[in-house]
């Protein structure tokens, strides 16, 4: 299963590299909007791991785009970011974000959900 | 000036006199002619006795005829007695006769002639009565023959006759004499009458010469006075006790016209000093209009200020304003010397003569100083309070008469209701000088509008604000110069002139007068852009330390839990680590430049200076990084000497450990970092050169500022809290210096910065 992390900072990329590591997972890395959409589009990941604040083009804008884009529109998009507002977390949803994570997060909880996006498919 | 009495005194006596003479002479005309009267009526009955006996005297004689005749004829004896008795009879009537003739002695040979003609009468019937007696009868009739005695007898009766007609043409004459004195005492009368009837209208005439015309003029000009009129002059032109009351007139007419004429002057200075704005003016216009009436040449005005003080406000008339100076520094002295008691109830004081007064020895000085010989005081009262004080000032001595002191009395009345107005004008000018210096110096847009709405002032904020210059804005619509849209959550923005919007707060009250009507509106206007930026910086700062606290944090979680619940080989465990030691020193390393921040702001960041070895600082700070960064190449360029510099070491090292991080971090692998240190003139210039990817003018601009942060992907790969440089070019201002970049896209920045050799650090002591 393909899987594509967006975020600008490599670390936190690196820490969903190794809680994903050994299983069956295919890990597409971007580290801004413009770089996750290509990805996106070129690579057709089944999940989406999204920042929103990222360089370019944030992550908000990134998943409105997967979401109107019928070719992209079945990738699951799930949003991470330090903002934990609710305004935030509505404004993820509303533009079709199909769950949400707030740093500092579990990344054995991200593994949980991963696995449950895999069953699904 | 007693003629007109003595005149009619004169005219009534004369008329008394002559009343008296008319009444004299009545009364003795009337007497004369009773008195006259009286002795012809004497005269009369005197005739008429005369003539009675003058008649007896006839008879008499017949008697005696008769009785010679009968004797002769019968020579009875009883005959010749009674002729003789008869004869005795006529004797006594003859001195009879000649007594009451006695008064006419014309009748005198009359009444001989009677008498001579009896004798011979007598002589010759004697004859006969001889021979009668002798011869008897006819001897008798012999005798008797010749008729003597008869023709005698005859004779006598003719002169008899005669005698009576005398007496009855005298008796006639003195009738008529009796009427002719009736007829001149009545003429007599009628003369005086004429004369006293000349004399009234001799009188009459005069009185109306005299008396009438000129009661007339003297009339009609205290007509004239009570109607108004004193410019004709009174003359009579007489010089009797009618012209003294003229020229009295006259006197009080020409003083009414002088008081008349004094009063138009002085209402002529209250238009005038009604007219007078500045207290200056004032004093002149007091001065101008007051010098005609009183002589006065320079005049002082002072005023009572707020405080209750008299103070000097004005001068006039003198030739050297700088009395104005000596009389300030005589103030103390000069306002303990007014008679203030007098002066508060209105009285004006003179002082005739300075040079006279004794004892305050400074006022005679003063006096000499301002060239002024006498002076008088003019308190000024306006409804009952004293608002200041004019002093008059002569240079010879000078007393003020009574009227002259009525008339400054008057003045000091007028000029003191045009101090007073003078003195609210300058109070309301004060008051709305400040209200107007405020209205255009308050850092708000403050916009007047009267009660139509349309725009009567602005300030200098709201022009800058708008885009309208005050003179355009006037009587422009309110809506024209403030558009402003409601915007949702109460914010409201202003379209300028120019269409840009500005985030402002209106708050607007109506001006209300006295009488609570509105007369117009204020609208205060506050740009909040700067406030709403501040929150948006907030916000925004908010938003990214959070951030920046989370990714550490979410680091340290992550491999921590991953490291606790996951079986990882013993390298994976060992990235895991150093992943939450590089996150948690990131976190520190935050942690403390928040920290230096805040202490900074708030000024609680203080300085250690002490001497400073620059070139050991740079070899201090490089060794590290030497150490960790072993893909760069590190170079210092150090001059031989350098001077000692004073500074705060651990703070110039935080400088220095900052830049070249930096440079570090944003160079790529191989690229060189070059530390160079010169000797300026009065300061040292320290310069960190890198390799690395530059930037472009847009972010140098804002390079400096808290929390900016290039916007690029390799900036944000480098992390960082977006404070570094904030802090850094704090710390190097606190030293006295200045700090710069100079920098071009894909060739490398260089950042410079002073620290001065000389001269006082800024950041020392308690900031």
């Amino acid at each position: 299963m393909k899987l594509l992390i967006a975020d600008d900072e490599p670390a936190v990329r690196a820490l969903v590299h190794v809680t994903l590591e050994g299983d069956d997972y295919e890990i597409l890395e971007a580290a801004d909007g413009v770089e996750a959409l290509e990805v996106a589009r070129g690579e057709s990941p089944s999940l989406v791991l999204l920042d929103i604040m990222m360089p370019r083009l944030d992550g908000l804008e990134v998943c409105r785009q997967l979401k109107s884009d019928p070719l992209t529109s079945d990738i699951v998009v799930v949003m991470l970011t330090a903002q934990a507002q609710d305004r935030d977390r509505d404004q993820g949803l509303a533009v079709g974000a199909d769950d949400y994570f707030t740093k500092p997060f579990s990344p054995l909880a991200l593994l949980n959900m991963v696995e449950r996006v895999r069953q699904t498919q | 000036m007693r003629r007109l009495r003595v005149q009619l005194t004169v005219l009534l006596a004369l008329l008394g006199m002559l009343v008296v003479a008319w009444g004299a002479t009545i009364f003795l005309g009337a007497r004369d002619a009773a008195r006259t009267s009286q002795s012809l009526q004497s005269t009369i009955d005197r005739f008429d006795q005369l003539r009675r006996r003058s008649g007896e005297l006839g008879g008499s004689f017949v008697s005696i005829e008769t009785g010679r005749r009968a004797y002769l004829l019968t020579g009875d004896p009883a005959t010749y007695q009674a002729q003789v008795r008869a004869e005795r009879r006529s004797a006594q009537l003859f001195g009879r006769v000649r007594e009451l003739a006695a008064p006419w002695p014309t009748l005198d040979p009359v009444i001989d002639g009677v008498a001579d003609r009896y004798r011979s009468w007598l002589l010759a019937g004697r004859r006969e009565l001889a021979a009668r007696q002798t011869g008897g009868a006819g001897a008798a009739g012999l005798v008797a023959a010749d008729r003597l005695a008869d023709r005698q007898f005859q004779a006598l009766r003719t002169q008899q006759a005669d005698l009576e007609g005398r007496l009855a043409d005298l008796q006639t004459v003195t009738a008529r004499g009796q009427g002719r004195t009736y007829t001149a005492a009545q003429s007599l009368a009628v003369r005086t009458a004429v004369m006293v009837l000349a004399a009234v209208a001799l009188i009459t005439f005069y009185l109306r010469r005299a008396v009438g015309a000129p009661a007339d003029a003297l009339r009609s000009a205290s007509g004239r006075l009570a109607g108004g009129d004193l410019e004709t002059p009174v003359e009579l032109g007489v010089e009797n006790e009618l012209g003294a009351v003229a020229s009295d007139l006259e006197t009080m007419r020409r003083r009414l016209a002088g008081r008349m004429e004094a009063l138009e002057r002085l209402r002529h200075l209250s238009a005038q000093v009604v007219g007078a704005t500045s207290l200056q003016r004032l004093a002149e216009v007091a001065l101008d209009g007051l010098q005609p009436e009183v002589g006065a040449t320079r005049a002082a005005l002072g005023a009572v200020h707020r405080n209750g003080q008299l103070r000097l406000r004005a001068l006039a008339g003198f030739p050297d304003p700088g009395v104005a100076d000596d009389i300030v520094k005589a103030d103390q002295e000069l306002r303990r010397l007014l008679p203030m008691a007098a002066l508060r109830a209105g009285q004006v004081v003179g002082m005739p003569d300075v040079d006279r007064l004794v004892k305050p020895e400074i006022l005679r000085e003063l006096a000499a100083r301002m060239g002024i010989r006498s002076l008088a005081l003019v308190p000024l009262v306006s409804r009952g309070s004293f608002v200041g004080l004019l002093g008059l000032c002569w240079t010879e001595p000078h007393r003020l008469d009574r009227e002259q002191e009525a008339l400054l009395g008057l003045a000091g009345n007028q000029i003191a209701g045009a101090l007073a107005a003078a003195l609210r004008l300058e109070e309301a000018e004060r008051a709305a000088g400040e209200a107007r210096a405020v209205f255009y110096a308050i850092a708000d847009g403050v916009l007047l509008t009267d009660p139509f709405g349309r725009v009567t002032a602005v300030n200098r904020a709201l022009e800058a604000l708008t885009g309208w210059t005050e003179e355009e804005a006037r009587g422009r619509p309110y809506a024209e110069v403030l558009p402003v849209n409601d915007q949702q959550g109460g914010a409201v923005d202003l379209l300028t002139r120019y269409g840009r919007k500005v985030p402002v707060a209106v708050s607007s009250a109506p001006i209300l007068d006295p009488r609570s009507r509105v007369v117009g509106g204020v609208d205060v206007v506050r740009d909040v852009s700067r406030e709403r930026e501040i929150d948006e910086v907030k916000s925004a700062l908010i938003s990214t330390v959070s951030h920046e606290l989370r990714t550490p944090l979410t680091l340290i979680h992550g491999f921590a839990e991953l490291l606790v619940l996951r079986d990882m080989s013993v390298e994976r465990q060992r990235t895991a680590a150093e992943e939450i030691l590089e996150a948690s020193r990131r976190l520190a390393r935050l942690i403390d430049d928040l920290l230096s921040v805040s202490r900074m702001e708030s000024g609680r960041l203080v300085l250690d200076p002490r001497p400073l070895d620059l070139a050991a600082v740079v070899e201090r700070i490089l060794s590290p990084f030497r150490a960790m960064a072993d893909r760069h190449t590190l170079r210092a360029k150090l001059p031989g000497a350098l001077p000692v510099l004073w500074g705060d070491p651990d703070k110039v090292e935080q400088i220095l450990t900052n830049l070249v991080g930096n440079a570090i971090k944003y160079s790529p692998e191989g690229g060189e970092v070059l530390v160079t240190v010169e000797h300026g003139e009065d300061s040292v210039q320290v310069s960190v050169r890198d390799q690395g990817i530059g930037m472009s003018p847009r972010d140098m601009g804002q390079l400096f500022e808290k929390f900016y942060r290039v916007d690029r992907d390799e900036v944000r790969r480098a992390g960082g809290t977006g404070l570094g440089l904030y802090i850094t070019k704090r710390l190097v201002e606190m030293h006295g210096g200045r700090i710069w970049a100079e920098s071009r896209p894909g060739v490398g920045s260089v950042f410079t910065f002073t620290l001065p050799t000389s001269g006082e650090l800024a950041g020392s002591g308690a900031r």
